[in-house]
């Protein structure tokens, strides 16, 4: 009889734990308000291969000018953009950066930071006869994936001025909102369509698997297990592979939504990459996971 | 004697189809959204929009709801908001939204957006009692955008 109460008190107790660390803390309990995670914009300056990032923006103001209008153009629809120049002395402070080829610095900023959207402008000065004027190339990509979302030309017209920072104030506000408008488009596309994250799955040196093993209860390739998943669990069915070998499959393009779709939770490549996990564990194999930003790497053990 | 009678009434009439051919001119037919670019800045965009009534003050509001209407469903070439603010299906979005377009148009709240009015045109006298007014209107693009925000019927920047 007292081993019984014990076994209760146990049951109760063990209850109780797994409730305290898994309910809300009162401290940042929101009371079921959800708000929605809002991608990081980071607007860096367009470099050549071999260009310093930081010395082409400190050296030539009119690329600051046309940073600063863009970033403005951000704040002006009250939306906080991720500082380029902090973010590079953070990454320069802690040695961030492995290696001296810039166009690897830029991709490591871009990593590093945690941007989903980065915005590049390129400031192009021309001097003529005729007058002077800046031109702006403005693009703006998805971080993890390279999908393009805007892209514009401004322009500040011929001047018979040498004030350049001027000008370049000019070619941001000439396309700056039309800019902005077109990327507010591809965010409402992502909202309803979901928003993309690439999958890459490969094997484990010593897995004894290969894409083409017949697995789990129905005997049927790995492959075809994992694209009949995916099938079922894309948002809204959306999903692209790249390839498929026998021992890796890429999906460059799988949707997921913002919002979980039976709590209104954010959801998140996290939370995706875990259902995939549960699904190889369903079917009998272990395996690694990481996500880095968007992209989900699963290792089959 | 009877001739120049004649002569004269043929005259009368004459003149009259010629006047009346001058000065009263036939509307399109349907919902009419005359409106065209003239310059933005800074948050601000300037139309010329032409507007129908039964007088003045009827054309004038017409001219300005017009702007309006083309800023939020169809969108002005040559400006920064080249594509429509609320969607281009306005029957669905009116409907969707029926509070705030009664409360922007039949309030007339939708001055507090207009930063200046002015008719460049005379009332111009249509068949059938109808009177037309150009006016160039401008708008306050910026706290626009931003009441649509408040209001949900455009979705803010980002996710």
């Amino acid at each position: 009889m007292k081993k019984k109460y014990l076994i209760l008190v146990i049951l109760l107790l063990q209850t109780s734990l797994i409730n305290s660390v898994f309910c809300q803390n009162s401290a940042t309990n929101s009371g079921g308000q959800v708000v929605s995670v809002q991608p990081k914009i980071m607007v860096i300056p367009y470099t050549k291969e071999g260009e310093d990032l930081r010395t082409v923006l400190e050296n030539d103001e009119n690329k600051r000018i046309a940073i600063t209008k863009i970033k403005e153009g951000f704040d002006s629809r009250g939306f906080t953009t991720v500082d380029f120049v902090a973010k590079l002395k953070v990454a320069k402070d802690n040695n961030a950066f492995t290696s001296d080829n810039q166009t690897d610095i830029k991709s490591q900023i871009i990593q590093m930071s945690g941007a989903d959207v980065y915005v590049q402008a390129e400031v192009i000065v021309e001097k003529g006869q005729s007058g002077n004027s800046v031109k702006l190339i403005l693009t703006a990509y998805e971080a993890s994936t390279g999908n393009s979302l805007s892209n514009k030309v401004g322009e500040s017209g011929k001047f018979y001025t040498e004030d350049f920072n001027k000008l370049a104030s000019k070619a941001v506000e000439s396309c700056v909102e039309d800019f902005l408008n077109i990327m507010q488009i591809k965010f409402t596309e992502i909202v309803n369509n979901g928003k993309s994250v690439i999958v890459d799955i490969s094997f484990d040196a010593g897995s004894q698997y290969k894409m083409s093993s017949e697995i789990g209860s129905d005997g049927l390739p790995l492959s075809d297990q994992i694209e009949m998943w995916m099938e079922k669990n894309a948002f809204k069915n959306n999903y692209h592979i790249q390839g498929t070998t026998d021992l890796k499959m890429i999906f460059d393009d799988v949707k997921i939504p913002l919002k979980d779709q039976a709590t209104g939770n954010n959801y998140n490549p996290n939370k995706f990459a875990l259902e995939l996990f549960k699904f190889f564990k369903g079917i009998g194999l272990q395996s690694g996971k990481d996500v880095k930003g968007s992209t989900i790497y699963i290792t089959i053990k | 004697m009877k001739k120049l009678n004649k002569i004269s009434s043929l005259v009368i009439v004459i003149l009259l189809i010629i006047t009346n051919g001058c000065s009263i001119k036939t509307l399109p037919i349907g919902e009419v959204a005359e409106v065209n670019y003239l310059s933005g800045k800074e948050g601000t965009i300037t139309m010329r929009a032409i507007g129908i009534g039964t007088n003045q003050e009827d054309a004038i509001i017409d001219a300005e709801k017009n702007a309006f209407n083309v800023i939020f469903f169809r969108g002005l070439p040559e400006s920064e908001q080249k594509i429509a603010l609320i969607g281009t299906n306005e029957i669905i979005e009116k409907e969707k939204n029926k509070d705030y377009f009664n409360k922007l148009y039949k309030e007339k709240r939708y001055k507090t957006f207009v930063m200046s009015s002015i008719a460049t045109s005379d009332l111009i006298k249509h068949k059938g009692g109808k009177k037309s007014i150009a006016i160039d209107v401008k708008i306050n693009l910026v706290a626009l955008r931003k009441d649509l925000e408040q209001n949900n019927i455009i979705r803010k920047f980002g996710f």
